[in-house]
């Protein structure tokens, strides 16, 4: 094996790959503006085909839930288009992908070849998703690739569905594929297949999906070969770089009209749980220098001993996702991507390298977008954003006894939450996350058909859109029973427990993620936290969990008092919490007739309290305040938006390093935007 | 004995009137303004001016936007929700996804009902449709009080896994409709019994929610219709093809949710059929959107993946109609990196093209196909006059002279730019589908369709391309000559190797009684009824289904699988023959056929009609204008052929014919151009 090879599997820097190419604005368009304009859409629409067949034919209920991608990529690997509504997670890493195939087979890349990856190491985001990459060819000149990326249900690994959260290294969670050919010269490579269909739980399914990919990048491979045969291969192939030029021009363009300066922020994942309890920093900085921008993560926490790790292709991903929701009309490409510049540390927690567990990257990755909508926040404050809720995975696995054959089950669930407050309009209630707003909620019906499970509650959370200005949207509770199973275990992937969804310009936090279980025959139930393995359940136990609410934006004693009764009378709201988090006192005329009035006077005098103690409040003793949670006397929204405190949300004990940076990150970021101690007027009358 | 059939197509802006001698075949059509504020009013205006005697009527039908506005403006009765306890926020949470996924400014719209307005009880039925809960009546009724005491005007009873089992949701009606006398109640087991709640319960709130609204004018229209001395039934358009009377619209009021949408793919594919091509595309181009659809072998594509409002679904079968935003007033720009873009944003009617001169700046394709001669100045029968000098004026300083072009390459560069827009939506629903072009005709109407068909049929390589009678009128011919049509269906999820052909029969036997029954409940003789079935099918662990026509009796699964296999290779290009079959979802389509009649053939003359005037026009094909004869539509005869280069105008639109081409009047008065395979 030569070093290079050596190398190569082990997982190299991605990040080394390619230089950001100069900006050729200076080069004359070579195609003239129709043929260019018909190539750029039908690059885009070679793609959207590829979405429509996928969707109709996979087997994995992930990829039919839409979590998948398609791109075109050019001879170089780099995005010539990928489709509009794919999953945000994988933008800015599919050209990581085709590189990584390029890099490995160069000079033995034939008409007829089709292959394989999934390695995280090399670019990709986990290894569930699989990349099947199909290079086009007209004649005997290679011109470019076509890509279809799905997440598999299994790719093998210690748990069901590959999401160990006990694993701190790669080889608890699956099956790595470096890129692999697996159609060769046409002929399919059964003995390659079967070894990877062998390596998971479920051959049959992962099987039909690697087939429909593949027939799913013949489709756009057609489309291609129909615009060579129109246009000439020259042309297409001319189109492949222009159209790349084209959306970094409008890019720099757009760069160039904003003003050069720094601004930069914290987020954390909840805690390292092979450390002691305390925060887990994410900083970047951001810089516009001119028609390009940085994106700094110097700073940031070395990899910690959980599968929350992201390698450098998804906090590429993660910079360029966020990003892109600042300049939502552009067309995805590389184009897009080459006015951008990353420092990340080497074995930071932004740049894992082999063999660090990275499955549960997500965390790592929503946090880098919450962090990228503040910053652009700041500089196009008429797009700002709060924080989101953070996507969570549940996964419950056994032998189903509901049949005479007792089959075995995996139910496998994700939630909708809350989004964050903006300007002049609250969050989004419940919507699916910032991961993948694609990534649909799966139905219910279809839930307890596939598994012996009954969902007896899943209403949104009423109070649970972190206050302010504009609320945040509010997040979801679902509450599952086990019916009649076997061996069965609960495994949670989830994070926010404590680095809850944050409000931006003075909007307050949302609320704690996490699960608590309901043991058959107990009268309490137990908190088992935002990340937990193989507990083992039994029939009728039940489970509950909460995905939080956005986080709000702006001062939430300036909210309009109206808003907040109409808030009321939809229970998004309760009366209770209208006299705490806004200060508005709320009396109830007809509950039947969801009558509310507010009373204007209280108002006033409450809100007036609040804003002269507020600050005081966020410096209380902490141990008390957890002691006062403990009794039952606050609750933890309390907690989390008057004084700032997080605890062990089960037991009460206060967690005090992650309460003092909680609290400084909450004086940081909302108390310092509120304003004075005068009463706006518009607000109290 | 009356002998007058009458369709009438409210749109947005005119409302359509197509009249036809059931003896003669003769047709006659009218075009009137639309009274938004009260469609009836210039449906009878119109009726009026058209000189049409309703005693003299046979069948009136109609196709209305009034459901799919009502949706979309939120004017709505107030509606409630109950659903089973913890389930208040099925609608709201949806399937949680956006239409837009980048732009976090851009929402989906709120629920049609409010939050407040969706109430819970105690109840819960399992998958196997087990009762684990039964229903709470005292909460039943409790509910039932509050929304008496808040007006509801209609209810939707929305259940978990009521799919499987009704009686739930049956009893919680029962209960309703006592304390609720008056009040329209649908339940989600009725309307569309169908696993995934999501997709059910919406379907039910659009249907409950658009009860009183459909079913007051359908009543108000058949009254107005009986003053004036109509006799028969007022027949509806539904969105899947068919029509229904104004008893089921109060019923099925959800059916009627894309009415407006799917007059013109049934009229083009009718025109298209009696023409002698059962595969057709049609391209309806207006002035700020083009409908795509398409028709196979003389069936139009129906689909079940619809809504008005994304977010939510709404499962009636409907005709599958893709509308993308290119129309004759859709703005070309260049945008901020130097690329030529066109629409989709138009210019509208207000100011609408810049050669309106109303005010608009911003170059459209009306005015580059004005620019380029191949429009004539007048517009709508004269009634406008179209600024030719404006015109260019905004193509010169909009794209040509940031492109640095001279103004006819720039304008022939908007239309081309707008044709490859249209031509990709086409693509999406014939080549991704797997239909290959090859095997269709392109029918192109709507005011600016004949003026793009030639080049949108070249650029997909479409053989034949047929110009309507009427183009801008073509809709309201799409209720005229349909039938009474039910879809029914359920859930019906069985391995296909271990179903018995037996239970199979007698589930498509008691769909088949309960559709002769809501038949003859319209009035439709025995003799007229056509039953189809088919059943939807999918490889064991694929999530999405195919549907496969199946024959009565139902005797042989194998045969079904094999057409599955078919199916399944045609559409998405391979099969998997070792793979095991699951059936999902049994089908019936119930068809009452109307009376037979027929438009009116002309007998062929050979000639060629005398132009009118000519102009200078500049084709795709040369580089400088040609002299080019105009014709009026009126003049042209069956039989007769007109060669290219050619405009042939009239009231509601022009069509060309580049160089070289020949235009041929068929027996309906359609224009048929043989578009030579050859390149330009």
């Amino acid at each position: 094996m030569s070093t290079k090879q050596a190398k190569a599997l082990k997982g190299t820097a991605v990040k080394a790959v390619r230089k950001p190419a100069k900006a050729s604005r200076a080069k004359v368009k070579s195609l003239d503006p129709v043929t260019f304009e018909v190539l750029k859409n039908s690059f885009i629409s070679a793609v959207d085909q590829m979405a429509e067949q996928i969707i109709r034919t996979c087997y994995s209920f992930v990829i039919y839930n839409r979590d998948f991608s398609s791109a075109l990529n050019d001879i170089n690997g780099d995005s010539i288009a990928q489709g509009n509504q794919d999953i945000s997670v994988h933008v800015g890493t599919l050209h990581y992908s085709c590189k990584a195939v390029i890099n490995a087979f160069k000079g033995d890349i034939n008409p007829g070849d089709v292959f394989i990856v999934n390695d995280p190491y090399a670019g990709g985001t986990h290894f569930n998703d699989v990349r099947v990459i199909r290079p086009i060819f007209v004649g005997k000149e290679l011109i470019g690739y076509a890509q279809s990326n799905g997440h598999w249900a299994d790719i093998g690994g210690s748990v069901p569905g590959s999401f160990d959260v006990q694993a701190k290294d790669m080889f608890k969670e699956g099956l790595r594929i470096t890129p692999t050919r697996i159609w060769d010269k046409g002929r399919f490579c059964e003995d390659v297949a079967r070894l990877i269909g062998a390596s998971t739980r479920d051959p049959e399914t992962v099987l039909g999906d690697m087939r429909a990919q593949a027939e799913a990048t013949r489709v756009a491979e057609r489309e291609i070969l129909r615009l060579v045969k129109k246009y000439g291969k020259d042309t297409v192939v001319a189109g492949f770089n222009e159209v790349q030029n084209y959306v970094e021009r409008a890019t720099r363009q757009r760069l160039r009209a904003l003003p050069n300066g720094s601004w930069e922020t914290t987020d954390y994942v909840d805690q390292d749980p092979a450390g002691s309890e305390g925060l887990i920093p994410i900083k970047v900085k951001l810089t516009i220098d001119n028609d390009q921008v940085i994106y700094d993560f110097s700073g940031s926490h070395p990899t910690i001993g959980t599968l929350y790790n992201s390698a450098f292709g998804t906090t590429f991903s993660g910079v360029v996702a966020g990003m892109k929701t600042f300049f939502p009309d552009l067309p995805l490409n590389s184009g897009f991507y080459r006015p951008i510049k990353i420092i990340a540390p080497e074995n930071s927690i932004v740049d894992a390298r082999w063999p660090v567990a990275v499955t549960g990257f997500l965390m790592v990755f929503e946090k880098i977008m919450a962090m990228i909508f503040e910053l652009w926040s700041n500089i196009m404050p008429e797009r700002s954003i709060a924080a989101a809720y953070q996507l969570e995975y549940l996964l419950t696995g056994g032998t189903d006894l509901r049949f005479k054959d007792k089959p075995y089950f995996m139910y496998y669930d994700w939630l909708p939450g809350g989004w964050g407050g903006r300007e002049g309009k609250d969050g989004c209630n419940s919507t699916c996350s910032p991961f993948g707003v694609g990534l649909m909620v799966q139905p219910i019906e279809g839930q307890e058909r596939l598994s012996p499970i009954l969902i007896v509650d899943n209403t949104l959370v009423t109070d649970s859109g972190g206050p302010g200005k504009w609320r945040g949207g509010v997040g979801i509770n679902k509450t599952s029973r086990l019916l009649k199973a076997h061996g069965t275990v609960l495994s949670y992937i989830c994070d926010r427990e404590r680095s809850i969804a944050f409000g931006i310009k003075g909007g307050l936090p949302s609320n704690p993620h996490g699960l608590w279980l309901n043991r058959k025959g107990e009268n309490q139930p137990n908190w088992l936290g935002a990340v937990f393995s193989d507990v083992p359940i039994n029939d009728g136990d039940e489970y509950a969990r909460v995905a939080g609410g956005g986080g709000g934006l702006g001062d939430p004693l300036e909210r309009d008092p109206k808003l907040v009764a109409d808030d009321v009378a939809d229970d998004y709201v309760s009366v209770e919490r209208a006299r705490i988090d806004y200060g508005v006192v709320i009396k109830v005329i007809d509950a039947d007739l969801c009558e509310y009035s507010i009373d204007w006077e209280a108002t006033k005098a409450e809100r007036a309290r609040i804003r002269s103690e507020r600050k005081k409040w966020l410096d209380e003793d902490a141990e008390r305040v957890a002691a006062r949670y403990r009794k039952g006397e606050l609750t933890a929204f309390d907690l989390v938006r008057r004084f700032g405190v997080i605890v062990d949300w089960g037991t009460g004990d206060l967690l005090p390093k992650t309460t003092a940076e909680f609290r400084r990150m909450m004086k940081r970021r909302t108390a310092a935007n509120w304003g004075g101690s005068a009463p706006s007027k518009q607000a109290a009358e | 004995m009356p002998q007058m059939r009458v369709a009438v197509d409210i749109g947005g802006t005119f409302t359509d009137i197509c009249i036809l001698n059931e003896k003669s075949g003769d047709i006659r059509i009218h075009k009137i303004a639309s009274t938004p504020d009260d469609p009836i009013r210039g449906c009878l205006a119109g009726l009026g001016e058209a000189g049409v005697d309703l005693k003299e009527v046979s069948l009136f039908s109609h196709g209305t936007t009034v459901a799919t506005n009502a949706l979309i403006t939120r004017r709505l009765p107030r509606t409630a929700m109950i659903m089973t306890r913890g389930f208040r926020d099925v609608i709201e949470v949806r399937r949680g996804t956006k239409e837009d996924l980048w732009d976090t400014y851009k929402d989906v719209a709120p629920p049609y009902v409010r939050r407040r307005d969706r109430l819970t009880v105690s109840e819960r039925i399992d998958f196997q449709g087990k009762v684990l809960t039964p229903l709470d009546e005292n909460e039943a009724r409790e509910v039932a009080r509050v929304l008496r005491k808040r007006n509801v005007q209609a209810v939707a009873v929305c259940f978990i896994n009521s799919y499987i089992n009704g009686t739930h949701e049956r009893r919680m009606k029962e209960i309703l409709a006592e304390e609720l006398p008056g009040v329209e109640i649908s339940t989600s087991s009725e309307v569309l019994p169908e696993i995934f709640e999501h997709e059910r319960f919406s379907t039910t709130v659009v249907n409950a929610i658009l009860n009183p609204v459909a079913g007051r004018y359908a009543d108000r229209l058949a009254d107005d219709l009986k003053d004036r001395g109509y006799k028969s039934d007022l027949l509806l358009l539904h969105s899947g093809g068919g029509v229904v009377t104004g008893r089921t619209a109060r019923q099925f009021a959800g059916r009627l949710a894309g009415s407006g949408i799917a007059a013109g793919a049934i009229a083009s594919r009718y025109i298209a059929t009696e023409a002698g091509y059962p595969n057709s595309i049609g391209l309806d181009m207006g002035g700020t959107s083009t409908d795509v659809s398409l028709a196979w072998e003389g069936n139009n594509r129906v689909t079940k993946d619809w809504f008005i409002q994304y977010g939510y679904p709404i499962r009636f079968p409907s005709i599958e109609v893709l509308t993308i935003g290119a129309g004759g007033g859709s703005l070309a720009y260049i945008d901020e990196a130097g690329g030529l873009r066109n629409g989709p944003q138009s210019a509208g009617a207000d100011p609408g093209p810049a050669c309106y001169g109303r005010g608009g700046t911003v170059p459209t394709n009306t005015d580059a196909n004005l620019f380029l001669g191949r429009l004539g100045a007048g517009l709508v029968g004269g009634g406008l006059k179209l600024d030719r000098a404006l015109a260019e004026t905004a193509v010169r300083d909009g794209v040509a002279k940031p492109l640095k072009m001279d103004t006819a390459e720039a304008a022939k560069a908007i239309i081309s730019v707008a044709n490859a827009n249209m031509a990709a939506a086409v693509r999406l629903i014939s080549i991704s589908r797997g239909y290959d072009p090859r095997d269709f005709a392109l029918v192109a109407f709507g005011g600016a369709g004949p003026l793009h068909g030639v080049a949108l049929a070249r650029e997909l390589s479409i053989p034949t391309l047929i110009v309507p009678l009427n183009p801008g009128i073509t809709s309201a011919m799409g209720c005229l000559l349909v039938d009474i049509r039910h879809d029914l269906g359920f859930t019906y999820i069985a391995a296909a190797d271990e179903v018995d052909p037996k239970t199979v029969e007698s589930e498509f036997r008691k769909m088949e009684a309960e559709a002769r029954e809501r038949l003859e409940h319209e009035g439709v003789k025995p003799k007229n009824m056509v039953l189809t079935r088919s059943i939807d099918m999918m490889y064991r662990g694929q999530w999405r289904t195919l549907n496969v026509q199946v024959p009565a009796p139902f005797n042989s699964v194998k045969k079904a699988i094999e057409a599955f296999h078919a199916n399944h290779d045609r559409e998405y290009n391979f099969r998997r023959d070792d793979t095991p079959v699951d059936l999902f979802r049994l089908n019936l389509s119930a068809i009452g056929l109307s009376p037979k009649a027929e438009i009116a053939k002309q007998k062929p003359k050979r000639g060629t009609p005398k132009p009118v005037e000519k102009r200078a026009v500049v084709f795709d094909e040369k580089p400088k204008a040609l002299q080019t004869p105009v014709y009026n539509r009126r003049d042209l005869f069956a039989g007769a052929t007109i060669e290219g280069p050619a405009v042939i105008e009239q009231i509601d639109s022009t069509t060309l014919i580049p160089p070289g081409l020949v235009g041929k009047v068929d027996p309906w008065l359609n224009i048929i151009i043989e578009v030579s395979e050859a390149k330009r």
